[in-house]
């Protein structure tokens, strides 16, 4: 009896929120997408209502497992079904059911009236396709026209999505295409029948910063020229800050609060809105004292928590919580801010108090002591071997091109880059888990690079690392317990009946899981199993090669929080490999920034991100999204033009030049400069210990919208 | 960890950050409830969980139990052979040749008036003995070179590859011709052709898996506690690497069978008076459209049937059990 | 491309003359083809008098080169029974096997693919249970029991020739090569459907394939064109090496029914320890099996154009 009422009421809140505006373009009415699985029925979809006007940009926002994707999947006909079934929902397209319309119906609006594009344009295209076949695919779809006009068509779009010389390039395989030029690709695929809405599910998350700033630049441009509703699903609040109009939050299959993007951002009502808010590292603040994780993780959906799913992790949640599920109501009547809390007020008290004082966190360096890791000169290049019998060395790619690195104890010291910088390979090098082609790494004044096999094995003991992915970096044939006791007996060191208990208890897993296997465990748990296995035997150096990127934002803070405090207790020094300029302004006490193989600036954090000298530092740090719309508005994004170049053929001179906004700008004289003399690592007038390898380095100003007061 | 079932892939598990790894579905499914902490008890000591998983997806399928019967009742034959045989296998009785199958002789006698009973359970006994050995050598040979080639790489692993190029070049049959004829006629000669030309293929299952693995970011860890190489190897590839080996291993069982069978047909393999199945085909071939004298070729025909199907059973069941992804692949 | 065509050409003949080498040893060094066997007694001085005439008498390495020389000028030397050239006994045949082998490989082709692909794409469905329980169950049953059967069973009857074939009435080639393409072709087709059906579902899996269907295409187009164009590739490698197979003899199957090819042509070498003969066929299907699988390799990078570049 309840749950009708409440239904009733919804409906009733629809429509009447619908009457005041225009009808909208798209809409998804009360659908559930349900899967039965040997687990149970999977509730993926659970009672789910959105809607998107002519040239608007809906945010559909969640963690994995949210259930974001699939009512996008569901509108283009693209979930399976069985295993899937759909117990209720309608979608309207101008007020056109879709659902029940005939199947050959339903694939003339595919790709025509709504496209879509996915995540990874890597295996989204059809690899034995050329690129101009399969856009021309599309417009032979849906429209009739000769088969060489469609190929022309691709080719304009290819053109309009700017991608160069597209003639050409319409006859290449995806395989030859960069990571953005395929996304591109995709979207001049999609936009091809020139659809109403654009469903774009996580179009960017495969991509580098960079590129994703231009991928969403080139977005916003066509839906501004074509009136394009757009509908964004993505885990990045910082993406949806700057480019969406308006926000549903999913959470465990339902949307638990949606609103316009500044009442989403600013008066969250939600817990869950608000626990993602708090969680997240802030590229533009200043270090706090710590970031507030979301407790436990999103429940699995064949087995969703009674009353509101997120009250196991709720720090409101009361007994009614557990009761029914609540019913997602306006914050006042025919408002569009709406959620499904029980507890919006105590959610306004904790978002509106003053969060601990966002100290600058003074850097704690001790000049006085010797730096824990020193690398010099530190180069790897690995070869690239060709030959018809026997093959030769005929060239190399230039991964790692002499670093040189000092870490203070107890510091951290990140090294932040686009993927295929040489980052990873520099960490990697670093702890001669790949060997150095030359250069030198100490480790407490001990020359690591020259030890043999044997003693190299003993002195891992003080140099651990923490993977990237904590689904590959645990061996799944062993259990926890195997694998910390692993260390001890190749280390040394006595393994006593609390041994494991305590290690595991230090890094905040229960003692019962010891006996457990990898796969028993979520990515959070797995990865707090990694950092205990680089921590045991207390250990004074410890690279963390992207520790929280393969994880749920929610999981994230939680992690980087224990990283933190294992860093305290245990003064451990840190080498933070990242590409995540947020979390690294979080956690670091100096930032490196590397390109193609080298370091072009490298500073103490505030000094980096206030104060950034270098051209490409500048874009990077700008093309950052911050999850802050006042902030966003105010801020210009520096675009770069193309992609990273071939490490195997870098450019002469400044490695950046092809890329670089400044030297765009130079006369010609300098121009040259940049193309015939390599710039090196020197110092900048502002501080003593801020380096820039840039022959016309300057400051500009690009974290927030005005310069900062000096 | 999406909470999705597999059949959805498609749809919610690639649109996360969150990558979605090697675990199967009924892993996520409960990796996935492993949240907050309070999970059943499970037995602490005993075979780890994978074990009783792999056992139940193994039982559900049941070609997979037809097949389990089959290897057993041929292992128990190949063990009890001289208890079970009423007759000697071997003894010949030219005054009773080709006689049909009555209550003293259950499946007749052959064209030497040997009890085709008898030899059809001491065929077995070979089957089993030479299909076992000859799986485990190539086992043992393949899976060391395919670990060499695939860990050490550069020389090691070019030698070892134009190796197996050699070696596969020749059909399997053709190969063992070659071998058998210079060492002339016996069980170890069969033997050791079916290894010369069946580790190869084992040697590149290995290296490739050993490949795949030895860039794994587990190895890198073992390695960055100080693991040795040959403590990489065993402890950390092998584990993870054996397991379609062994599937491949099972099914080559059934090949070899064959192979013995088909070698002994041809006149090259076991001498020609060893009850051996293909033997006996061949000196049957005579036979087969003689009225009433079916029993001469149909019995060591079922026999060789039933035997590589159990055995293909079984590996088509642990193939699916080991690894759901893999079902129906190749 | 033409590098990497050039490349594995040299590998591919790297392999033959190392195959040569090895049936050479096998054969005229370790094994000694004039020696006593069971049912023949060479005498010894006679045995030396056929070592010389056949060039057996050299030092290894020289026999070898000269093998490989002959070998290059199409000459397999002589016989040991009758001293006929042995590149004219398996000239007579190489046809017949190659006819055996194509209509085998249309008809397992023509079964496989289609069975494979309907399994796949109606999975679960009873056509799906079909062909998954009847390809395992045919490739566990060797291909000699197969041919026995069908020998046994319907040799004879209908269009299909008796066997042994008589030499009286002349049976157009197509009657004959029936029984032994469809023994031939029933494992194969098996071995074809599975593969395709796996490699199918694992390409309808694919994002590629979400793409087309979220582009609004036909889902006959979806399966025809864009699933089939992949999943085929893994099946075209299988079908070209197992020609190569067939067209190296396909011994077995011949011998059972007395097909006049290469195979059959080894089996009846093998009886009377015709050596010349033995080491010619055996060579003959190494070098049919390695040209194959270049062949394949090569129509492989057309068919996947990501590994054109390497």
């Amino acid at each position: 009896m309840a749950d009708m009422t409440k239904t009733i009421a919804s409906e009733d809140v629809l429509e009447s929120g619908f009457a005041s505006r225009e009808a909208p373009l798209l809409e998804v009415r009360d659908l559930r997408v349900h899967f039965e699985t040997q687990a149970g029925t999977v509730k993926a979809v659970d009672g789910v209502n959105w809607h998107v006007h002519e040239g608007e940009t809906l945010a559909i926002v969640g963690e994995s497992g949210s259930g974001k994707s699939v009512s996008a999947m569901t509108i283009l006909g693209l979930v399976p079904s069985p295993p899937a079934t759909f117990p209720s929902g309608k979608v309207l397209l101008r007020g056109r059911s879709l659902l029940e319309m005939p199947e050959s119906q339903q694939r003339k609006l595919r790709g025509n009236d709504i496209a879509m594009i996915f995540q990874d344009p890597l295996t989204a295209l059809n690899p034995v396709f050329k690129v101009g076949d399969q856009i021309a695919e599309m417009v032979l779809s849906h429209q009739s026209i000769s088969k060489a006009g469609a190929r022309k068509k691709a080719v304009d779009l290819l053109g309009e999505v700017g991608i160069p010389n597209p003639r050409a390039r319409a006859l290449q395989y995806p395989h030859e295409f960069s990571g953005g030029m395929r996304q591109r690709a995709m979207i001049a695929m999609a936009l091809a029948n020139d659809p109403q809405v654009l469903l774009a599910d996580e179009p960017t998350t495969a991509l580098d910063v960079t590129v994703q700033a231009q991928i969403m630049q080139l977005l916003v441009d066509l839906q501004e020229s074509r009136g394009t509703a757009i509908v964004l699903i993505t885990h990045d609040l910082g993406l949806v800050a700057s480019h969406a109009d308006r926000i549903a939050v999913m959470y465990a299959g339902r949307i638990v609060e949606t609103g316009t993007t500044d009442e989403i951002f600013s008066t969250p009502r939600h817990a869950y809105t608000y626990g993602l808010l708090s969680s997240l590292a802030r590229m533009d603040h200043a270090r706090p004292d710590k970031l507030e994780p979301i407790p436990g993780q999103p429940p699995s959906l064949s087995r969703v928590p009674s009353g509101c799913a997120f009250h196991p992790r709720c720090a409101f949640a009361t007994d009614a919580c557990m009761e029914d599920i609540p019913a997602l109501l306006p914050i006042v009547e025919h408002s569009g801010h709406m959620h499904a809390c029980i507890h919006p007020d105590d959610v306004a008290a904790a978002h509106a108090a003053p969060k601990p004082a966002a100290v600058t966190a003074e850097v704690k360096v001790d000049l006085g002591k010797p730096p824990v890791v020193e690398v010099s000169k530190l180069v790897k290049h690995f070869p690239i071997k060709a030959g018809l019998l026997f093959r030769r060395e005929v060239g190399s790619v230039q991964a790692v091109n002499g670093i040189d690195i000092e870490i203070e104890p107890g510091t951290t010291l990140s090294l932040v880059g686009e993927s295929g910088c040489g980052k990873s390979t520099a960490a990697r090098s670093i702890l001669r888990l790949q060997e150095p082609t030359s250069g030198t790494v100490r480790l407490g004044g001990k020359e690591i690079t020259s030890l043999n096999a044997q003693s190299l094995r003993k002195a891992r003991e003080n140099m651990q690392i923490v993977f990237q992915d904590p689904y590959a970096s645990l061996n799944p044939r062993m259990t926890i317990r195997q694998i910390l006791t692993e260390k001890f007996q190749l280390l040394g060191g006595t393994v006593t009946d609390t041994t494991i208990s305590d290690l595991l208890d230090t890094v905040g897993l229960s003692a019962e899981y010891a006996d457990r296997y990898p796969h028993e465990f979520s990515g959070g748990q797995r990865q707090r199993v990694g950092i205990a296995r680089a921590i045991a035997l207390n250990p004074k150096f410890v690279v963390l090669d992207e520790p929280v990127s393969a994880l749920d934002v929610s999981i994230q803070a939680q992690i980087l929080n224990l990283l933190e405090n294992l860093q305290v207790e245990f003064g451990l020094t840190y080498l933070f490999i990242a590409h995540d300029l947020s979390v690294v302004r979080h956690i670091s006490d100096r930032v490196a920034v590397m390109y193609l193989g080298g370091i072009v600036e490298l500073a103490d954090r505030d000094d980096l991100f206030e104060r950034p000298q270098h051209p490409y530092t500048q874009a990077l740090i700008s093309a950052v999204p911050i999850p802050d719309p006042a902030v966003e508005r105010a801020r210009e994004r520096i675009m770069l033009v193309g992609d990273v170049p071939n490490p195997a053929n870098p450019p002469s001179g400044c490695r950046f030049r092809t890329r670089c906004w400044k030297h765009l700008e130079l006369s010609e004289a300098d121009k040259q400069r940049c193309i015939d003399v390599e710039p090196k690592l020197e110092f900048t007038p502002t501080s003593p210990r801020h380096t820039v390898a840039c022959h016309f380095s300057g400051e500009r100003q690009v974290l927030r919208g005005e310069p900062v007061e000096a | 960890m999406s909470s999705l079932p597999p059949t959805s892939g498609e749809s919610e598990a690639v649109g996360t950050s969150d990558p979605v790894r090697s675990s199967g579905s009924a892993d996520s499914a409960r990796s996935a409830s492993a949240v907050d902490a309070k999970l059943p008890k499970r037995r602490r000591s005993g075979s780890p969980g994978q074990f009783r998983d792999i056992w139940n997806r193994y039982r559900r399928n049941k070609l997979a139990l037809v097949g389990t019967f089959i290897v057993g009742l041929l292992v128990f034959l190949a063990i009890f052979e001289p208890i079970l045989t009423p007759f000697d296998p071997f003894e010949q009785n030219l005054l009773n040749t080709t006689a049909p199958p009555d209550s003293r002789h259950f499946f007749g006698t052959d064209v030497l008036g040997r009890d085709m009973f008898s030899a059809i359970i001491y065929g077995a006994k070979l089957a089993v003995i030479v299909g076992v050995v000859t799986v485990l050598m190539s086992l043992l040979v393949g899976v060391v070179f395919g670990a060499i080639a695939g860990f050490r790489g550069k020389f090691w692993d070019t030698l070892i590859m134009r190796l197996t190029d050699i070696f596969l070049a020749f059909p399997l049959i053709i190969g063992a011709i070659l071998v058998v004829r210079t060492f002339g006629a016996g069980i170890t000669p069969v033997i050791i052709a079916l290894v010369v030309f069946g580790w190869a293929t084992t040697a590149r299952l290995m290296r490739g898996q050993t490949l795949a693995l030895r860039e794994s970011e587990y190895v890198e860890a073992a390695r960055s506690i100080g693991a040795s190489d040959g403590r990489i190897i065993l402890r950390h590839i092998m584990p993870n690497a054996i397991a379609p080996v062994l599937v491949y291993a099972f099914t080559n069982i059934g090949v070899v069978v064959v192979a013995m069978a088909s070698l002994s047909f041809l006149g090259v393999g076991v001498p020609a008076n060893v009850p051996e199945w293909g033997r006996m085909l061949s000196q049957a071939y005579g036979f087969i459209k003689v009225p009433g004298q079916s029993h001469l070729w149909a019995f060591p025909a079922l026999a060789i049937c039933i035997t590589t199907l159990g055995f293909a059973f079984v590996a088509d069941g642990l193939r699916d059990a080991l690894d759901p992804k893999l079902r129906g692949g190749n | 491309m033409g590098k990497f065509i050039l490349r594995r050409v040299g590998q591919a003949v790297i392999v033959v003359l190392a195959a040569i080498l090895l049936v050479y040893v096998a054969t005229y060094a370790l094994g000694d083809p004039f020696a006593s066997t069971g049912d023949r007694q060479v005498p010894p001085e006679i045995a030396a008098q056929n070592r010389a005439i056949f060039g057996l008498d050299q030092p290894l390495p020289i026999q070898y080169i000269n093998y490989i020389g002959n070998l290059v000028t199409g000459d397999l030397g002589l016989d040991f029974d009758q001293r006929r050239p042995v590149i004219d006994m398996l000239g007579a045949v190489v046809p017949n096997t190659a006819r055996l082998a194509l209509v085998a490989i249309l008809i397992d082709v023509a079964i496989g693919v289609i069975a494979g692909i309907i399994a796949a794409v109606k999975r679960y469905s009873f056509a799906d249970v079909l062909v998954t329980v009847v390809s395992t169950v045919a490739i566990g049953v060797p291909t000699f029991v197969i041919g026995l059967g069908l020998l046994a069973f319907l040799s004879g009857v209908g269009p299909f020739p008796v066997v042994p074939r008589s030499f009286t009435d002349q049976v157009p080639w197509y009657q004959e090569v029936l029984l032994p393409a469809f023994a031939l072709a029933i494992i194969d087709a098996a071995f074809v459907a599975r593969l395709m059906r796996g490699s199918m579902l694992e390409v309808l899996r694919a994002d590629y394939i979400r793409t087309a269907r979220a582009k609004g295409v036909s889902e006959r187009r979806v399966i025809g064109v864009h699933a089939l164009r992949n999943s085929i590739i893994p099946v075209v490698t299988y079908v070209g090496v197992s020609l190569g197979t067939l067209l190296g003899g396909a011994i077995i199957t011949e011998a059972i029914f007395q097909y006049d090819g290469v195979g059959y042509l080894l089996f009846r070498a093998i009886g009377s320890n015709n050596a010349p003969v033995i080491s010619a066929v055996i060579v003959f299907g190494v070098i049919a099996y390695t040209v194959l699988s270049l062949i394949v390799d090569i129509l492989y990078a057309f068919l996947d154009p990501r590994i054109r570049l390497n």
